[in-house]
């Protein structure tokens, strides 16, 4: 059957709880325990697919699992877990799942403002674009500019952005502004393969391929001016945005442990709908060893990203001859979308620790809550949502409805509509990069197919996407991004 | 007889790959998934490295096999042109039951695989495949012929 069959059959079986919203009652699929939540309106509904609806349902039947398996307006099918889902479980009845948290662990999100106006830069667009696309490293095959000895390795993945500034890529200061400080306790450097190792030595600070770039923008449109205003973003001002995880480090984890689960599935009798699922229980060692390797990986894609925006600031330096102090070159904030933490949250008026995977979702807590740093503290934690190249990008805010329904949580990006050979179909015979050229966007990349797989008609409309969360209220508009410049793999 | 066909999945990339032999199935699926990286006629057989895998399952064996070539090449750069299987446990003259899962048996393939280092500079570069996954996975022998469906992860 066909999807759009299989979708209209599947969402006569739904419930429409509220213009955001759609409920997978119990009962859609054998031994769910707890609902579906499938965050959508009427328009992005239509794009629903009908295999990642079954894997909302799925997620609901794993042992442990708290109030409802989410999923986020930009939910598309995945492995095992949908992209876009949220998922806690108990630390006592429930699981651990790598599928929850997706192979590139800890892929993620930062943004840079910078003190320059879009006119300034647009006469040097393509010598920035040139720059940035020579110091960074990306593409099939591409080495990084860093070799990492063991010994360096392991100190990295136990300090993450931290073991960065050490070695001189970028400041002290950048660290607070980093989800979790840009470091996760508890990562395990013993619990690493020789192949993990082998694969993350000569990528660190590497930008990688498919749909990870790196955004020269500007800002065209303010929704919250005095969130913008203590965010420092000003209209018509330019920002970086990089978007790229572990790279074949966090690869090679979720495989080893893939292998790992598939054993603890039979040995803890877990029933599975799917393969993908597999999991162990949050108290078996199979689970505690996935977790601190795990948050090795997310160690490791923040001193990626580290590193990467270190380049980003020294390019713009070399094209406009002044420091990046002098061009304002400030980290706003760095968001990890796919990740499993160990996080406090109310449920049924109780305040209790859960293990929530967040799998193409980004947490999204509000004004006061302790993990924020002091200077947003009182604005709540910026949520960064990039869109496709040719598009925009959103800053957005977490906020108490977050914490409330979501988990403190919300949307990661636009999601695909079309499959890779789909877009390279269609763009067949056109010149992608004079197309964007046209529209004002120079970009550059490694790979003669990146630029059709990944160009806009490819993905949902982000302003959807966002408009969704922003109307559900699980995080609040800030300002509008737009690209002008982009590296991609 | 067509060695592997491209799999249109929205996200991702997979490969439909064929075989009058089990081996030959996993042979061409590796090649199926090499040719989603470079342009294999661009690849030389400059050396040959050894390759041994194992798992309890048909299934793992053949995601556990091509997460070993992709392992080799994001590492190390090696993209390979020739396989040769020298050894598979079990040898399958009827079709696995039950696909093949549990039951302790062991699944095993040792092969040589000879190419040469990817250089972004000489040789084509496509898509970074990053993992070989159990989604949608397919392994079944239709009437004569092996028939394999994979996914990767990009």
């Amino acid at each position: 059957m066909i999807n759009k069959e299989r979708v209209i059959m599947a969402l006569e079986n739904l419930r429409r709880i509220d213009e955001t919203k759609i409920e997978v009652p119990i009962g859609y699929k054998q031994g769910m325990r707890v609902n579906g939540i499938i965050y959508v309106d009427q328009l992005l509904e239509k794009e629903l697919e009908a295999q990642s609806i079954d894997q909302v349902a799925n997620v609901a039947t794993l042992p442990g699992i708290i109030k409802s398996s989410m999923a986020m307006p930009d939910v598309h099918t995945g492995y095992g877990f949908a992209i876009g889902g949220v998922a806690a479980f108990d630390l006592k009845e429930g699981i651990v799942s790598p599928g929850g948290v997706g192979y590139d662990i800890n892929c993620g999100v930062r943004l840079l403002r910078t003190n320059l106006k879009k006119e300034e830069v647009l006469p040097k667009i393509k010598d920035i674009v040139n720059v940035l696309y020579t110091e960074i490293p990306s593409g099939v095959g591409s080495k990084g500019r860093i070799r990492l000895g063991p010994e360096d390795e392991r100190k990295l993945l136990i300090k993450g952005a931290r073991w960065a500034v050490e070695n001189g890529y970028g400041e002290a200061e950048d660290l607070e502004k980093i989800e979790s400080g840009g470091c996760i306790d508890g990562a395990d450097p013993s619990l690493i393969s020789n192949k993990a190792y082998e694969r993350g030595r000569a990528q660190q600070g590497t930008l990688g391929s498919g749909n990870h770039f790196l955004e020269v923008q500007y800002i065209d449109e303010i929704y919250d001016e005095r969130a913008a205003n203590s965010l420092g973003l000003f209209k018509d001002h330019v920002t970086v945005m990089i978007h790229t995880g572990s790279r074949g480090f966090g690869h090679q984890v979720c495989t080893d442990f893939l292998e790992v689960m598939e054993r603890a599935v039979n040995k803890y009798k877990i029933n599975l709908p799917d393969r993908e699922l597999a999991c162990a229980p949050y108290e078996s060692p199979e689970a505690q060893d996935y977790l601190s390797a795990m948050r090795a990986a997310a160690n490791y894609a923040w001193s990626n990203r580290q590193c990467i925006m270190h380049w980003a600031r020294e390019s713009f330096m070399k094209v406009f001859g002044v420091s990046p102090k002098k061009l304002g070159m400030t980290l706003i904030y760095d968001v990890a979308h796919n990740i499993a933490k160990i996080e406090e949250h109310e449920v049924n008026g109780k305040k209790k620790k859960f293990i929530v995977h967040r799998k193409g979702a980004t947490r999204a807590f509000p004004p006061g809550h302790p993990e924020l740093p002091g200077i947003y503290r009182h604005l709540g934690q910026p949520v960064l949502i990039p869109g496709d190249m040719g598009r925009a990008s959103f800053v957005l805010l977490g906020t108490e409805k977050a914490m409330k329904e979501t988990f403190g949580s919300t949307c990661h990006g636009a999601g695909r509509v079309m499959s890779r050979h789909q877009a390279i179909k269609r763009a067949r015979g056109r010149a992608i990069w004079r197309e964007m050229e046209d529209k004002g966007i120079i970009v550059k990349s490694a790979g003669r197919g990146t630029l059709a797989e990944e160009m806009s008609e490819a993905y949902k409309d982000i302003s959807n996407v966002v408009d969704v969360v922003h109307k559900a209220g699980i995080s609040e508009k800030v300002a509008r991004l737009r690209p002008m410049g982009v590296i991609k793999g | 007889m067509e060695r592997f066909q491209l799999l249109d999945i929205s996200g991702d990339a997979g490969i439909r790959a064929f075989g009058k032999s089990i081996e030959e199935a996993f042979i061409n699926a590796s090649l199926g998934m090499y040719s989603l990286i470079t342009n294999l006629d661009e690849i030389e057989k400059k050396n040959t490295i050894n390759v041994m895998t194992e798992s309890d399952s048909l299934e793992g064996l053949l995601v556990s096999w091509l997460n070993e070539l992709i392992f080799h090449f994001d590492a190390y750069g090696f993209i390979g042109k020739k396989i040769i299987i020298n050894e598979f446990t079990p040898s399958f003259t009827l079709p696995p039951r039950g696909g093949g899962r549990g039951g302790g048996e062991a699944y095993k393939v040792k092969a040589s695989v000879s190419g040469e280092d990817f250089d972004p500079e000489r040789h084509e570069s496509k898509l970074l495949i990053k993992a070989a996954t159990y989604h949608m996975l397919r392994i079944e022998k239709i009437d004569d012929k092996w028939e394999i469906n994979v996914i990767f992860d990009i």
